[in-house]
């Protein structure tokens, strides 16, 4: 039993070793970037399919690159975890595993009926799982094939540390006019192309002030610059263009994917922000909430709604279950009804080891004892998380 | 030869031992690797010995090393290990953040880049022992400074030391790991504020060899 | 122990007061010859040569007067000991219906502990019924003539026995020396195969010589019989002198086989499994089931490794599984009690360890000894004393 054991641990090695011998190989040949492709593919973890639309069950377990100007285009105001945002930089490459909770949900949005009202999916899974991760492969799912991204990177912010709250015109209301106004930088970036494409115009005069006002049929562009411009206004904006946006995308011109993370931040009991009188503000006394709880019901078509909840965004006290049901509350579960909810599990045997050898590929993991791999797979009980901690000091 | 006796002058205090610690005679754990250079005569002899369990913070896995578990040690303050166990890991990912970086940018000089953190640890340790010390010794009413030749455990004790002081010397905004990760990276590489130290301590002992012999004398 | 230390108080302080006498009884008469011979190297027991010499009333000193006084008495108490003794022995036997005459030591115990059952916690505090001899302990005889001139030449040293004894292991020593290096001339080298196996002993322990001595020594002492019985032994002709080195040497235990390894069960599934009940490590207990033909799967009280979050309880449980080279082939279920994770995980640990013992081979079963897995880590916290900041730590001394 151990000779065989050892043997087998010897091929691991050979094979690991000629992996990089192979992306050695490609890198010393550099300037051209088919054979460098061409290499990939060899790689058992590694594909060269780049479009998230095209991934199938044969790519399961297996990484694509995410080109470097559709990252840029993505993800600069967030959507990727900060870890995994450093792992990228010290890998020199984006990379994004193809998992199974992302294959699903990409496949029901495939097939879905764009006619009829919005399917809100729901991810849901324990801490480190990858719901921000699946998220964003579906993310660049909806860049690639013309989806105007409604995409709110991690919605508790808001709640939990707002850079400003002040009072709004509605009575009782709070604002976040610089959150608004970053959200509104961050949906330019990611929509700047398509909306240039889709020419969409507003319906109706939006008046601000007494000598501010963005007329009808002005381009959305304008409005979203005018709420970059003027933070004061940043969140009537913000209600403005997703009530635009809807009107737009039921009647056609556009589509739209929705993708909160987090989204269970809207719920919670309290948030960590004051009001005048010192007390806690429950989620809905911030304006900010209205447009993004009104985007997520189902009075509209012509468009996808991913959620995810989480338990980390929830504070301590409400965390004992990821359940969605028990994270969203009464209250927040009946305003999602009915939902699609996908669960995303720790990795899989052959998810683990394909990560292994990505993490071994990219000189991440120096040290390679014998049943190396079987060690961290008990230590991280193959949650994904644990394992990026765990290999960081190998 | 001597655990033997170590052994049976143990046991006749034996009747008295505290629950906080192990008798005396009891020997220490060895790990795998240790145990594959005995030679079988050499593992027999343990045989007979009672051997303390092994430590709480000790495992024979790709987690644990002998020289990260000393420098573990001497990051901890008041026992807060868990902490000093945070801080090494989070000084190995910097270590290791910079040197892959730099691989992957330029992949032409791959064999100079070192990414295995550990090894740089080690290397940097090695680069920054001492072989002498100063001791000051009264000889006549006056001290004199009297170069020293230091063992190997405390050679290594101090450059650790040594490696730690000049990373809390550092600038107190950053954090200790990255100050910790970079003083090493300089170590490794044969500079920094280590090294100079240790060729500090070499002059001044090269200086005062005349009073050598005061050791003896 | 007190007993021969104040005897030998009790005898040193006679030597002293009688020195004049005894001078004067060593210039008056010589030894007649053959008197001193009865003296054995370690004499331990209590016997008196009465000589024709001792007719002589005038010449016999006050010391051996008294001496021989103590030894009849202690002769006759010894006598009247042995009585009551088989005395007691019978109405014992009698008592438990067996045979007077084949009623063994052992017997007696078990009668004792059944007759005169006892709750006091140390077994040396309950009623219990020995020979004379083991009760009382043996006592030197008489170290001098009736003159009161020594007998042995070591006599004023106090621990002439022990003194005999370092003597002859120096004794020996060098006449191994001296064959090395005849050896050497003659370019003979010593027979490897002859080599003195010590492995397994160890040298006779304090407590132990000084009842073989009679005598009582300081721990200096003991350290410098340990060191020149080192240097006898580290001789490459040792051998020669086994006899003598094995008086002075004491077997030990081997460790990984005092421990009986249990055969695994069957359980419903087919699959071999073994439970360790009552694992404990600080406050922590635990019970740990491993199985053997498994998956990997570990399961803590109904979760997996993750109810322990920090790395280090987890790599814990890693270690005796990763050592044994049975990790992912053995399923583990535990269940624990109080204490904190470290405790928890130590405790599962050593329960995982002893588990794992029935599955692996003799050889691993070492190994892991020897990595110090399979002892039961018993240190406790150690208590806070009054007067001092804590356990070790005293105050900050201040003058005033």
């Amino acid at each position: 039993m151990k000779m065989f054991r050892k043997h087998l641990g010897n091929l691991s090695r050979v094979s690991t070793q000629l992996q990089r011998n192979v992306v050695q190989l490609s890198t010393n040949a550099e300037a051209s970037p088919i054979e460098e492709t061409a290499a990939a593919s060899v790689n058992e973890f590694r594909t060269a399919v780049a479009n998230p639309g095209e991934h199938s069950a044969l790519h399961v377990a297996k990484f694509y690159t995410i080109p470097v100007e559709q990252k840029k285009q993505i993800f600069t105001g967030g959507g990727l975890p900060k870890q995994y945002e450093q792992q990228i930089k010290t890998f020199t490459e984006p990379c994004l595993m193809v998992r199974s909770p992302a294959l699903e949900l990409l496949h029901y949005i495939k097939n879905a009926d764009l006619t009829k009202p919005v399917v809100r999916y729901v991810l849901y899974g324990d801490n480190g799982v990858g719901k921000t991760l699946t998220m964003a492969h579906v993310l660049h799912y909806g860049a690639i094939n013309d989806f105007l991204l409604v995409h709110v990177p991690w919605a508790p912010n808001w709640m939990k540390r707002p850079k400003e709250a002040s009072n709004a015109s509605q009575e009782g209301m709070l604002d976040l006019p610089f959150d608004a106004a970053a959200w509104l930088v961050h949906f330019k970036t990611q929509n700047a192309k398509l909306l240039q494409q889709l020419q969409l115009k507003t319906n109706k005069e939006y008046v601000w002030s007494k000598r501010e006002s963005t007329p009808a049929g002005s381009s959305l562009i304008e409005l979203v610059e005018h709420g970059i411009a003027r933070i004061k206004y940043a969140t009537d904006t913000t209600v403005a263009l997703i009530s635009e946006l809807k009107q737009l995308s039921t009647a056609g011109q556009c589509k739209i994917m929705v993708a909160i993370d987090g989204f269970n931040a809207f719920f919670h009991p309290e948030t960590r922000i004051f009001s005048d009188n010192k007390q806690r503000v429950t989620p809905d006394r911030i304006t900010l909430t209205q447009p993004f709880l009104d985007i997520t019901n189902y009075d509209w078509t012509n468009g996808v709604c991913i959620l995810s909840v989480d338990k980390i965004a929830m504070t301590e006290g409400y965390m004992d279950s990821y359940m969605p049901r028990y994270l969203l509350g009464t209250q927040g579960f009946e305003h999602i009804d009915p939902f699609v909810p996908i669960h995303v599990e720790n990795y899989t045997d052959k998810e683990f080891h394909s990560y292994i050898n990505y993490y071994l590929d990219r000189h991440w993991i120096n040290k390679t004892p014998q049943g190396f791999e079987e060690q961290l797979k008990f230590m991280s009980n193959k949650n994904p998380y644990t394992l990026m901690q765990l290999v960081k000091a190998l | 030869m001597a655990v033997f006796y170590r052994i049976a002058i143990q046991s006749s205090i034996y009747g008295c031992r505290s629950m906080s610690m192990f008798p005396k005679h009891f020997g220490d754990p060895l790990r795998k690797k240790d145990m594959e250079d005995l030679n079988k005569s050499e593992l027999t002899k343990f045989y007979h010995i009672p051997i303390k369990a092994a430590l709480n913070n000790h495992s024979d896995t790709v987690f644990s090393d002998e020289i990260k578990l000393k420098m573990m040690n001497y990051i901890t303050k008041n026992g807060n290990k868990a902490l000093a166990r945070g801080l090494l890991s989070r000084t190995f990912e910097i270590i290791k953040r910079a040197q892959t970086e730099r691989l992957h940018l330029s992949p032409t000089d791959k064999q100079n880049v070192n990414t295995n953190a550990e090894k740089l640890l080690i290397e940097a340790v090695e680069n920054s022992r001492p072989l002498l010390q100063l001791t000051s010794i009264k000889r006549g009413g006056v001290n004199y400074q009297v170069p020293v030749p230091i063992t190997k455990k405390r050679s290594y004790f101090l450059a650790m030391k040594w490696l730690l002081d000049a990373a809390f010397e550092k600038d107190k905004k950053v954090c200790l790991p990255e100050r910790l990760a970079w003083e090493i990276l300089d170590a490794a590489h044969g500079q920094g504020r280590v090294i100079k130290k240790k060729d500090d301590v070499h002059k001044q002992c090269e200086s005062n060899r005349a009073y050598a012999h005061y050791r003896w004398s | 122990m007190s007993k021969t230390m104040a005897l030998r108080v009790f005898g040193l302080n006679l030597v002293k007061t009688n020195r004049s006498l005894l001078q004067n009884a060593c210039k008056a008469t010589a030894l007649p010859a053959g008197q001193t011979v009865a003296e054995a190297s370690y004499a331990t027991e209590v016997t008196v040569h009465a000589s024709p010499a001792a007719i002589q009333k005038q010449k016999v000193s006050k010391a051996m007067k008294a001496y021989l006084k103590r030894a009849t008495e202690h002769d006759e108490f010894m006598k009247t000991q042995h009585l009551e003794f088989q005395i007691g022995k019978r109405h014992l036997a009698n008592m438990m219906g067996a045979d007077a005459e084949t009623f063994t030591q052992e017997d007696i115990d078990e009668a004792i502990s059944y007759l005169f059952p006892s709750g006091l916690y140390d077994p040396k505090a309950r009623p219990a019924m020995k020979t004379p001899e083991e009760v009382f302990p043996a006592r030197k005889a008489a170290e001098f003539d009736e003159t009161g001139r020594p007998f042995h030449s070591m006599f004023y040293t106090g621990k002439p026995n022990f003194f005999q004894l370092l003597h002859e292991i120096v004794e020996e020593t060098n006449k191994l020396y001296e064959l090395e290096e005849r050896m050497l001339r003659r370019g003979i080298k010593p027979d490897e195969n002859q080599k003195l196996e010590i492995a397994g002993f160890q040298v006779l322990p304090k407590d132990q010589l000084e009842t073989q001595l009679v005598e009582s020594i300081a721990d200096i002492e003991y350290t410098n019989f340990s060191n020149s019985m080192d240097r006898l032994i580290a001789s490459p002709y040792a051998y020669k002198s086994k006899a003598f080195i094995e008086r002075y040497l004491k077997p030990l235990m081997d460790q990984s086989k005092q421990l009986e390894v249990p055969k695994p069960k069957i359980d419903e599934q087919g699959r071999q499994y073994i439970t360790t009940y009552e694992c404990l490590r600080k406050t922590a207990r635990a019970d740990v089931t491993v199985r053997m033909p498994g998956t990997g799967k570990i399961s803590i009280n109904g979760q997996d490794v993750s109810y322990f979050e920090d790395e280090n309880s987890r790599e814990q449980l890693l270690f005796p599984l990763n050592y044994s080279e049975l990790l992912g082939k053995v399923d583990v279920e535990a269940n624990v009690e109080g204490g904190g994770p470290s405790g928890q995980s130590g405790a599962i640990r050593w329960g995982i360890a002893m588990c794992l013992r029935s599955f692996v081979d003799q050889e691993m079963i070492e190994s892991m000894r020897l990595a110090g897995l399979l002892t039961r880590d018993y240190r406790r916290r150690e208590r806070k004393k009054f007067g001092q900041e804590g356990a070790r730590r005293k105050y900050t001394w201040k003058k005033r």
